[in-house]
């Protein structure tokens, strides 16, 4: 059985020794303990896991083959992260582990363990929209808007890091995305505004 | 996508001594034979479950690396820069140390990919990734990668292949960090279950279709790829990293270049590594054109002296004779660059 | 017309800041009065947000890939893996026994001859519905098929000759297409070549005679692929008692009669829905075979079925743009004037008919003579459908470049030739728009930088049929809460039709578009019309103002005895109904609401006649009298070492008749450019010439113009007013698309002295035009 993986019961393990290779310190070989704990094989059937997701923790059972993408929009019904290439050739399953952009069609549900995943439905916090959403609506930046939710998620990610991008910088972190209705230039407009507004 | 298990490894022992395979011998296995008990690594991921996506390997369980704490350190050591293999490539582009020392790896990991991609893809997982030639990722061509007798290239839609060393198999080597790391003269660690680790240049771990058809690179079963070193960067050294895709947005390098330029005090050039990306089944070493740097002072004829060395002996396919032209003009440029820097 | 019914009326006509005046028309007596000019409105012609953009950036729009209904099933087909065989035999005992499966049905079939053979690698062969897309993955590779191969042809010049394996045994080929030209359905065919349509007017021979100068081309245009971000994708639920659709389409009301025609249903048990609709660009316009199959499907099952095609389905079978080659010839005297225009034109739609290169070449410019012969060339590719711009758009590729030529073969500006030839008023204005805006004046000869990067200016224009859908209707409804509903079957592509509903029936009752609860991409609702041909605004706005005009005349009765005034002296405005020049004598809209005896007042209205009536008839469908032109310029640096080409600005200069909304018509023409823009640099759908399969079917090697591939893109667009309806509102999502890459190569051309007479222009194709590219040992 999977445990929920946790980053305190990896570091209390003393039974992980480390191997000194130069300076870095690496997991090398392992106690009987640690690996019979951590290194079990699972699966292929469904597998328990837990999942923190906009901040709410869910228990599920997946396969290990289940991406993030198609668990958040099957088992957890959050059908805003979108699959459209599946490959991660086209960004629009983008969502948050841990604040940072990932494709959610390229994820194993499995692999998340501790990483809090943000997705399109929690942007918004107790209704307001966040800056760049009210940017979004202001600019018209989206059409059809099958890639806007992961626009919008590249978006936020980079005003989180850069409050005051350059026009360049969004280019930059929307550079991964399809869109094939050609928002891209009021994207951009809507990004700098709201990144205007922030700073 | 076939079902697998799952195992997170917690030791690189553990890693090592549960994958039993390496992707290339999956692939290579006729489709109708007996579903593998093999176990394969995974790093990132993101090469992998492609070609899970393909139904182009089917492992019976995947070996994750993401949870052996320590593998992605970056650290100085004896001067050498030391990047644990799990280090994403967005950390290895936005790391201090690399982008003062080696600006030509930040250059090219920026480039590479999407930002998306670069948050998981790791920089061990970006060398040992298979190759993106479409016939060998499409489940209806049995080329001879995958253990086939025919390599579609030839004759059919060849604009993104080799034009170095493609009279077998046309595949151009995927992986952007690999043409700096070769210019850079990198190397890697390998470990194995038992502990014992093997350091290889990465000149040599690669390998070429006259080596092995199968395989771009030496791993072996049982074994995980855990760190890359990159030798101490001579303070007198110039370097510069030139890509060109079809598109500025995500997209595979047409070409791309990495160029190492060491001078000495007068300025006259002591030794010069020429590398070209997506150029031949391996990063390609212009051998030519660095003999044609070595021993002068740099300027713009000697470049474009560099430039014509660099593509000779080419053997363009019917359809990627513009990488020719394209090729001559970034290492004329990358090598100015250099001298520059 | 002598029907004694008709009103005159005076309304707004000609171009904003180019002499606009006015034009007496006859209106039918229940449609509103003349609509005056955008300044003089409050919502239509206003940038106003869209409507629905909460949803959109909350994730909380619902698309068809995301309706999940209980019980649902998911269906998966199996295709064809040769580009030409017959089935031999085909076995689904084994995927029968897989414990997910609840349905198998088979396409191809060897019993059948009709059914028997595959044309090209992705065509259906049988389908599968499971309890898991896994499941029903699983149990579609267990279905055996046995093939015999047969020879088979991918490349359009090789199918030309006449020793090329034929696509269709004689006779069989398929008849006319419903859209896309040519289409008639009468035209001869010869092994795989069909055709040719022709079309002429005068005397060519004379008119080349005449001529003092001719330029003459060869072109080739690449097939591209629609690329929608949401993938084709329905749910059908075959119910008892009828049969609900989820679907992602472009015509909620066509796909439901064309179900109504193929299960033998009644048109009143079948509805069509749609919400969310993640891009179409011509490829969602029918039900499809991918429809068809989970409808049978369902039936089979006794349960819905969702069938969401994946990616390398997208890229293979669902529609692509025909390539084509085309030889046009142009004859003109020294000032300019055309004598003759000669089009002879080959393209492939695969499998299928409509690879036409459209009447920019026979329309744009005046000739009295001209002469077009153009052919369909059958190949064992995934079929064609029509692609944003139809024809016009590969078609305007030769003509574009060819004018281009000839101006400067007469030492012409290219902007003062067409001052000469082009008759239309509205792309004078907009090329006097569009000079200034990019600085034409900046435009020098040929290749006149001296470095590597080499930078020029190039304009193209376009034609495009103001497209009018006959049987579009709406619905509006005032409650007696006083809140305002507009229905209509019409569905949102993505260009905010909703939005433009609120703010047409808002400005009837002097309300906000906040206000108006908008419901459309529904059958239950009036039909409202298709999603293609950029007829959407053009036939459902002027229905909505009528109906929201006669719902308020019945308001405005009853206001009229609440404030002891005459109908005919009220107005609507600010949530508030008062007599004109008297705001102390009001009431509130809802309070007028409210004294209505029924729970509603309704009104259905369907799109009119054009006032000044229609140049052609089509059906339920009509062309207005006078076509949408379109001028753009753009700016381009190419690297003459690398080949790259690096648009860095576009002007796009638009008409859509009056623009109802800015904001939403800028985003619109913005994608019309990056489309162009990604289709000459970039997009190719590339086929294995030894297998027959597509190389490229993903997201990653087929190319598509990302964010930093984008120039500036500067967006105007004419308001002309025409008097021709209640909104007097046209399209412009094909406008917009189909001058961008001529205009592209134009500036390659001026930037290096060298013509791109092929599509894509990649690197390697530039490099080669100037000659860099070594001969192969």
């Amino acid at each position: 059985m999977q445990r929920p993986l946790s980053r305190r019961a990896l570091l209390r393990g003393s039974a992980v020794m480390t191997t000194e290779i130069g300076m870095a310190k690496v997991a090398f070989a392992a106690g009987q303990e640690a690996a019979e704990q951590g290194a079990a094989a699972v699966g292929p059937d469904a597998v328990p896991i837990t999942l923190t997701v906009n901040s709410v923790e869910h228990a599920l059972r997946v396969e290990p083959r289940a991406t993030l993408a198609e668990t958040l929009r099957g088992p957890l019904g959050l059908t805003g992260t979108k699959i459209a290439c599946n490959h991660g050739a086209c960004s629009a399953c983008t969502v948050w582990l841990d604040g940072l952009p990932v494709c959610g069609c390229m994820t194993l549900a499995i692999e998340v363990g501790t990483r809090g995943v943000t997705t399109i439905e929690g942007l918004a916090m107790g209704g307001a929209l966040h800056p760049v959403q009210a940017a979004f609506i202001e600019h018209d930046a989206m059409q059809c808007g099958f890639c806007t939710p992961g626009m919008v998620m590249s978006c936020a990610a980079l005003l989180a890091r850069t409050p005051a991008p350059t026009e360049d910088a969004v280019k930059a972190a929307i550079s991964g995305h399809v869109c094939r209705c050609g928002t891209y230039p009021h994207v951009v407009a809507a990004t700098l505004a709201a990144g205007a507004r922030k700073a | 996508m076939q079902r697998f298990a799952w195992m997170s490894a917690r030791t690189v022992s553990q890693a090592a001594a549960a994958a039993t395979a390496i992707t290339a011998e999956l692939m290579t296995r006729p489709a109708d034979a007996t579903p593998t008990e093999a176990a394969i690594v995974k790093a990132g991921g993101l090469d992998v479950l492609d070609l899970l996506k393909e139904n182009l390997l089917a492992p019976a369980r995947l070996v994750s690396l993401r949870e052996i704490p320590g593998l992605d350190v970056i650290a100085e050591e004896a001067g050498e820069l030391r990047i644990g293999a799990m280090a994403t490539l967005a950390r290895v582009a936005a790391d201090a140390s690399v982008g003062q020392r080696y600006p030509a790896l930040a250059d090219a990991l920026r480039s590479a990919a999407s930002p998306q991609i670069r948050n998981v893809a790791t920089l061990g997982g970006n060398l040992l990734q298979r190759p993106r030639c479409w016939y060998f990722r499409a489940e209806a061509f049995r080329c001879l990668r995958k253990g086939g007798g025919h390599c579609f290239a030839h004759g059919g839609e060849n604009q993104y292949h080799a034009i170095f060393d493609n009279q077998a198999c046309a595949i151009v080597h995927p992986s952007t960090a690999a043409t700096v790391l070769v210019a850079l003269g990198a190397s890697v660690t390998l470990a194995d279950a038992g502990g014992a680790t093997r350091r290889v240049l990465l000149e040599d771990f690669l390998v070429g279709p006259d080596q092995d058809m199968q395989r771009e690179n030496d791993l072996r079963p049982h074994e995980i790829l855990i760190a890359v070193h990159l030798p101490p960067a001579s303070p007198d050294a110039g370097m510069a990293y030139l890509k060109q895709g079809q598109k500025e947005s995500f997209d595979w390098p047409l070409a791309d270049v990495a160029v190492v330029l060491e001078r000495d005090p007068a300025g006259v050039c002591k030794r010069a590594r020429v590398v070209l990306g997506a150029a031949a089944p391996v990063p390609y070493r212009a051998a030519r054109a660095e003999a044609a740097l070595t021993g002068r002072r740099v300027d713009e004829t000697l470049a474009k002296e560099a430039a014509q060395a660099a593509i000779q002996g080419a053997t363009p396919l019917s359809r990627n004779g513009y990488k020719l032209p394209l090729f001559a003009t970034l290492v004329r440029r990358a090598v100015l660059q250099a001298e520059a820097g | 017309m002598t029907d004694e019914t008709l009103r005159r009326e005076t309304f707004p006509a000609g171009i904003l800041g180019a002499g606009l005046g006015t034009v007496e028309r006859d209106v039918p007596p229940d449609e509103p009065p003349p609509l005056p000019p955008n300044a003089e409105l409050a919502l239509i012609g206003k940038p106003i947000p869209r409507i629905n953009g909460v949803a959109k950036v909350t994730g909380a729009t619902r698309f068809t890939v995301d309706v999940s209904l209980p019980g649902m099933l998911h269906g998966r087909i199996l295709r064809s893996p040769l580009p030409h065989a017959r089935l031999r035999a085909i076995d689904v005992a084994a995927a029968a026994r897989h414990p997910g499966v609840r349905a198998i049905l088979t396409i191809a079939r060897p019993d059948d001859p009709d059914a028997s053979v595959v044309r090209y690698v992705g065509a259906p062969v049988a389908a599968v519905a499971a309890v898991s897309p896994n499941a029903a993955e699983e149990a579609a590779a267990l279905i055996g098929v046995d093939y015999e191969k047969l020879p088979f042809v991918t490349d359009m010049d090789a199918a030309r000759e006449p020793s090329a394996p034929p696509v269709y045994p004689p006779g069989a080929a398929p008849p006319g297409h419903p859209s896309g030209y040519p289409a008639r359905p009468d035209l001869p065919v010869n092994g795989n070549v069909r055709g040719p349509a022709t079309d002429h007017r005068g005397d060519t021979a004379q008119g080349f005679a005449a001529a003092e100068v001719v330029v003459d081309g060869e072109y080739r245009t690449q097939v591209q692929t629609h690329c929608c971000m949401e993938p084709h994708a329905i749910v059908a639920d075959w119910r008892d008692d009828g049969l609900t659709v989820h679907m992602s389409t472009q015509f909620t009301a066509g796909v439901r009669q064309e179900l109504a025609a193929a299960f033998g249903l009644p048109l009143g048990r079948v509805r069509v829905v749609v919400d969310g609709m993640g891009g179409g660009f011509g490829s969602k316009s029918q039900l499809g075979a991918y429809g068809r199959i989970a409808v049978v499907l369902s039936r089979q099952a006794k349960a819905p079925v969702r069938i969401a095609l994946h990616r390398d389905e997208e890229q293979m079978d669902s529609g692509n743009r025909p390539g084509t080659w085309q030889r046009l010839r142009i004859g003109a005297r020294r000032d300019g004037t055309l004598t003759a225009i000669s089009l002879v034109s080959y393209g492939t739609a695969g499998v299928t008919v409509g690879a036409g290169v459209g009447n920019n070449a026979q329309a744009l410019y005046a000739c009295p003579n001209f002469e077009s012969a153009q052919h369909d060339v059958f190949t064992n590719g995934g079929p064609g459908c029509a692609m944003r711009g139809p024809g016009n758009t590969p078609g305007a590729f030769a003509l574009e470049q060819a004018i281009d030529e000839l101006a400067e073969r007469l030492s012409l500006d290219p902007v003062a030739l067409r001052d000469r030839i082009d008759p239309s008023r509205a792309r004078r204005e907009e090329r006097r728009i569009g000079a200034e805006r990019i600085g034409w004046q900046r435009r020098r000869p040929p290749g006149a930088d001296a470095g590597p990067v080499k930078r020029g200016l190039g304009m193209a224009q376009s034609i495009w049929g103001a497209n009018v859908q006959l049987n579009a209707g709406c619905e509006v409804r005032v409650m007696r809460d006083g809140s305002v509903e507009v229905l209509s079957s019409a569905q949102d592509i993505g260009s905010g039709i909703g939005t433009v509903l609120a703010q047409t029936v808002g400005e009837v009752f002097g309300l906000r578009p906040e206000a108006i609860t908008v419901r459309i991409g529904d059958t239950e609702f009036p039909g409202g019309g298709p999603s293609y041909g950029s007829r959407t605004t053009a036939s459902v706005t002027p229905p909505a103002r009528t109906a929201a005009w006669r719902v308020l005349s019945v308001l405005l009765r009853e206001a009229g005895l609440a404030l002891n005034a005459n109908p005919a002296d009220l107005v609507a405005r600010d949530g508030r109904i008062m007599v004109r020049g008297d705001a102390a004598r009001a009431m509130e809209f809802r309070a007028a609401a409210a004294r209505q005896r029924t729970d509603r007042i309704s009104a259905v209205a369907y799109r009119s006649d054009d006032y000044g009536g229609f140049k052609r008839r089509m059906g339920d469908a009509a062309l207005a009298h006078e076509d949408l032109g379109g001028v753009q310029f753009a700016e381009v640096a190419v690297d003459t070492e690398t080949g790259v080409i690096r648009v860095e600005r576009v002007v796009a200069v638009q008409d859509c008749g009056r623009p109802m909304n800015p904001l939403l018509l800028e985003s619109q023409v913005q994608g019309g450019v990056l489309m162009g823009l990604s289709y000459a640099l970039f997009e190719e759908r590339l086929l294995d010439p030894h297998t027959g399969w597509m190389v490229n079917p993903n997201l990653e090697q087929y190319k598509l113009a990302g964010a930093r591939d984008a120039p500036a893109i500067d967006v105007v667009v004419l308001e002309n007013y025409q008097g021709n309806s209640a909104t007097d509102a046209y399209g412009i999502a094909e406008p917009s698309n189909i001058a961008t890459a001529r205009a592209i190569a134009n500036a390659v051309y001026n930037a290096t002295g060298v013509r791109m007479r092929a599509l894509p222009m990649t690197p390697a194709a530039v490099l080669a035009a100037l000659g860099k590219v070594p001969a192969r040992s």
